[in-house]
Order: C-alpha cells, then sequence, then structure tokens
C-alpha cells in the first residue's frame, strides 16, 4: 500500500496555513487579584519572625493573562496570579537572611462569554490550576566566606578583603486545583476592555511535599482550599 | 488526492492577492477598507498609529460620517457576533454557574463538626 503520510503532512501544512492567515482572536490583561488565605505557618511562627502580615502580601495579587479566541464566544488561555512578601534582616541562627516568598497560582482557564449589550459582556470560566510556592532565603553560610578568601588570595590579593558572603536557596512546593469564575467585561473600545471577575477556587495544598535541592521537607501550614477570589483587569485586543 | 491538493492551492493563491490600487485619499486607504470589512481588531497593531492618523484625516477631509459609521459598525459586529452562545457554550457557562453556586451555597449554609 502506498504511504499517505507525505500527503497527509502536505495537506496539513496547507490547512494550517488557512488557519493562521485568518484573524486571530488575541489578548492580554492585567490586574489584581483579591483573596484570603490563612498563612498560618508564617504569621503564628513561633522561631523566626517572618514580615508581619499586611494587604499588601496576603490579600493582593498580582494578575495577568493571554486568550486566544479559539472557537465562537469562547477563550482558552493562561492566567496567573502571584502573591509576594519580601522580608529583609529576618533573624535566623547564623544570620540575618533577605527573605522571599511567591505563591503562584497558575490558571489555564476555558471561557466562554457572550455581550449582554453591546459594550457589557458576560464571562464564565472554569479553569484547573497548576499552583506553586517558592520560599527563597539569603543567609550567611559559615564555610563560604574561607573558601572566597582563599581562591581570592590564590589570585595574588591580600588576605581577608571580603567579611560577608550570602547564598541564596529556595523551597517549592507545587499542587494542583481548580477554580470557578463569573465575570463582567465592559469595553471602552473593540480592542480595551475592563474586565472584574469573582468566584472561588479550591487548592490541594499539601504542606509535606516541599522539596529543598531535591530533598524532601516540611513547609509552612497555609490554608488555601476553598478560597473566594475576585479580580479586576484591564484588557487589551492584540488582534 | 490531487485534485484537493490543487484546489487548496489554487484558494491559497487566491484568497492571499493584494490590493495594489494607488492610495487616492485617506478615506480610500486599505487600513480603512480593512477596518470596514474585517473590524478593527483586523488591523495589525504596528499599523493601528498609522490606522489612527487616517481616521482623523479623513474626519478633517470630510468624511465624519463615514467613520462614525465605521466605528459604530466594528461595536455592531462584535455584538451581533457575541449576542448568543453557540453549540457548547452554554453548556459549560451553566456548568460554571452551577459550580460557583454549589461552592457559595455551601458557604453560607455548610456547618463544620462540632457546630451547633
Amino acid at each position: 500500500m502506498k504511504s499517505q503520510i507525505q500527503v497527509f503532512i502536505i495537506l496539513g501544512f496547507i490547512i494550517g496555513c488557512t488557519f493562521a492567515s485568518a484573524q486571530p482572536k488575541l489578548s492580554i490583561d492585567i490586574g489584581t487579584g483579591f483573596y484570603e488565605p490563612t498563612l498560618t505557618g508564617f504569621d503564628q511562627n513561633e522561631s523566626v519572625q517572618f514580615p508581619t502580615k499586611s494587604l499588601f502580601n496576603r490579600n493582593m495579587m498580582f494578575n495577568w493573562g493571554i486568550y486566544y479566541e479559539f472557537f465562537n464566544n469562547a477563550r482558552v488561555g493562561y492566567n496567573s496570579f502571584t502573591s509576594f512578601e519580601i522580608g529583609k534582616n529576618v533573624l535566623l541562627v547564623n544570620s540575618e537572611a533577605a527573605f522571599t516568598r511567591s505563591i503562584k497560582y497558575r490558571m489555564f482557564p476555558i471561557e466562554t462569554y457572550f455581550r449582554w449589550k453591546p459594550k457589557i459582556e458576560l464571562n464564565f470560566t472554569l479553569s484547573p490550576i497548576w499552583g506553586r510556592a517558592r520560599i527563597e532565603l539569603d543567609t550567611t553560610p559559615g564555610d563560604k566566606e574561607e573558601d572566597w578568601d582563599f581562591v581570592i588570595t590564590s589570585f595574588g590579593g591580600d588576605e581577608s578583603q571580603i567579611t560577608d558572603m550570602g547564598a541564596t536557596d529556595a523551597m517549592l512546593n507545587d499542587w494542583l486545583g481548580y477554580s470557578s469564575l463569573l465575570g463582567l467585561r465592559y469595553y471602552i473600545s473593540s480592542r480595551m476592555a475592563i474586565d472584574i471577575k469573582g468566584g472561588f477556587m479550591n487548592n490541594f495544598y499539601n504542606e509535606e511535599n516541599w522539596r529543598v535541592q531535591r530533598q524532601k521537607v516540611n513547609g509552612p501550614k497555609m490554608k488555601i482550599d476553598d478560597l473566594p477570589i475576585f479580580s479586576i483587569k484591564f484588557v487589551y485586543g492584540i488582534k | 488526492m490531487r485534485i484537493l491538493l490543487f484546489i487548496f492551492f489554487l484558494n491559497s493563491f487566491i484568497f492571499c492577492q493584494k490590493n495594489n490600487q494607488e492610495i487616492s485619499s485617506s478615506c480610500t486607504d486599505p487600513l480603512i477598507i480593512l477596518a470596514q470589512n474585517e473590524g478593527v481588531k483586523a488591523i495589525p497593531l504596528k499599523d493601528m498609529r498609522r490606522f489612527k492618523k487616517l481616521l482623523k484625516q479623513c474626519e478633517r477631509d470630510g468624511g465624519e460620517e463615514m467613520m462614525n459609521r465605521l466605528i459604530y459598525n466594528d461595536w455592531q459586529r462584535d455584538y451581533e457576533k457575541a449576542k448568543k452562545m453557540q453549540s457548547w457554550t452554554s453548556t459549560h457557562a451553566m456548568c460554571v454557574f452551577v459550580s460557583f453556586a454549589y461552592y457559595f451555597a455551601g458557604q453560607v449554609l455548610a456547618t463544620k463538626p462540632g457546630d451547633s
């Protein structure tokens, strides 16, 4: 039997080109999300004094996304909510460390919508979540200064030119979850819009699944399941 | 199969042809025509600045009504296209709505173990 693979490749290429040259519906958005997690591991930690909780490091999230309209009244895309926390001089056993904590909720939404009025759209989003938390510490390890001093001296320099060294390591945790959102979008022009969404997300976070340098460790207790979430963002249609 | 391939190739050439007519005025610029026919979103981002200049120029040249119609038609085109959900999209919307309602009803009505 004669091979049809080449024919299918050529046919696929032509059909692909036909889609590629058609008008894509690509949009990007940027905004803010709001939620209320309970980060017990940080807030009620008696050994380490983490930065004090505030609206910015607990309830607000940076939000950006990119969507593609793949079907009539339906979009698919990527949407990321990130919560940051930064602290300097966190007192540890041997050093005052710089501390960074981020929690990223990476969503892969399918969104359907319809225009209620010419300028107003209602949209409905279902989304799986791939969450990732990251705790980064910039500490002062004991032997590092001596090692670097040794190397610098080997180049012909004076001894003890450096008095302080730092090393950065991070612990990570990944989990899965899902989210459901209802939204309202107001079109300022045919390309620009303001989008407000509200809903919930559920994350299957496990504090025993953290890892540092491929070693499994325990992490902070965080209640990030069953959370109401709101977002407001600016949308720009690229094409 | 060869005939099918030939038809695809032929169509690609036919629909890829560009109009090389001379630009007579700002109101008949190919960008304006493109916006009239396929909407403002069809204009590439790199040409947006030029398109806005053309809009203003055309308004100055007496085409204000034409430009207003272009923008109105653009709104109407989007509105008519997205007024109703199609195919499975309404089912998806209903799923979202049900999960949303179920979650928030649970938040209000559910009791935790130990609650009286």
